[in-house]
């Protein structure tokens, strides 16, 4: 099953624990990153670091391109897991890691899915998921992993 | 970082900084409505939970929230630039052979939310330092660090472990090992 996709959601919809089944895919949402994206990441992470916005710097260090930052990198994963979990539900774990880089001009995929569920307690279950990043020149370039707190149907 | 030139003692280094920690260092400013604004506009993040008061008033948290993963940055020195008293920045002293860093797993577990007025404080700490081959550089330098955060109220609201790949340029690599990576 794919569940509902998230580019112009409002993000209000709740998720259900009951409802998640092993499998499911989170179609998530794009980006295109055009040089407004790339000034928009230095002004929402506040990561001045030259490699993240200077082509000359960048290439000194030996980099093909500028690339895009952790502060942008996780906030872009951690919407895929917030879109999908709706209001009630809680991000408890979080991690990811920076293999490969998303530079200007990428078009970038924000994805994931469900790979397992359990009890919680009365009122919740926890659901584990893969979520990751793509662009088109590389695939995969940022995989990630989250356990999220989801209540139960009453 | 503290580019060493010359020769650079791994477990001289590791000996004297791992198990180093800051202080409790309080955030530059509460968590507040503008940061969490400029960091969702960079996804074209519309969540009502972290943009709308009215709507997270009436949420469970009973105000806005901050997404989890910008716990790190109220705990932190904030915007840009950051302030002379930054003790976080004394875990950029931490000697290694290059000053070019590229930061590469991030790991956090999120306890409570943070809500918009609170002011949350860290405190972070070495925990490992060693040597590992990348293509840019043959004997770049990783530092490992976990990040404790707290609220206001002594509550713990996440604990992190990150972990920064510091490296050469190529020509400090080609000056030092005799050949140019890449």
């Amino acid at each position: 099953m794919t569940t509902r996709t998230s580019p112009n959601s409002i993000s209000t919809e709740q998720t259900y624990w009951d409802d998640v089944r092993e499998g499911d895919l989170i179609e998530g949402y794009d980006l295109t990153l055009d040089w407004t994206k790339m000034v928009e990441q230095v002004s929402g992470s506040q990561d001045f670091y030259p490699v993240h916005h200077d082509p000359e710097f960048a290439a000194e260090a030996g980099h093909p391109a500028i690339f895009y930052n952790t502060g942008w990198t996780q906030a872009a994963l951690c919407r895929v897991v917030t879109d999908w979990a709706g209001p009630a539900g809680w991000m408890s774990k979080f991690r990811f890691e920076m293999r490969r880089m998303n530079i200007p001009d990428d078009e970038v995929h924000a994805r994931g899915k469900v790979v397992g569920k359990s009890d919680l307690d009365d009122d919740h279950g926890l659901v584990d998921l893969e979520v990751w990043l793509e662009n088109d020149r590389l695939g995969v370039t940022t995989p990630g992993w989250a356990t999220v707190r989801l209540p139960r149907r009453k | 970082m503290v580019r060493v030139e010359g020769r650079y003692d791994i477990e001289a280094i590791r000996g004297e900084w791992i198990g180093r920690k800051t202080d409790l260092v309080p955030g530059r400013y509460p968590v507040e409505y503008d940061s969490i604004r400029r960091h969702c506009h960079m996804v074209e993040d519309t969540n009502p939970l972290f943009l709308d008061p009215e709507y997270g008033k009436a949420s469970e948290h009973g105000a806005v929230i901050a997404p989890p993963v910008m716990t790190r940055y109220f705990a932190g020195a904030g915007v840009w630039p950051p302030s002379a008293d930054n003790q976080v920045s004394m875990l950029l002293s931490v000697p290694t052979r290059g000053e070019r860093n590229i930061n590469l797993n991030t790991e956090w577990e999120y306890l409570l939310p943070a809500r918009v007025g609170d002011h949350l404080a860290s405190q972070t700490e070495v925990t490992d330092i060693y040597e590992k081959s990348i293509k840019l550089d043959p004997r770049s330098i990783w530092v490992v660090t976990e990040t404790r955060i707290t609220n206001q109220n002594g509550e713990l609201v996440a604990v992190g472990t990150n972990t920064l790949c510091t490296h050469r340029t190529p020509e400090q690599v080609e000056a030092e090992e005799g050949e140019r990576p890449l």
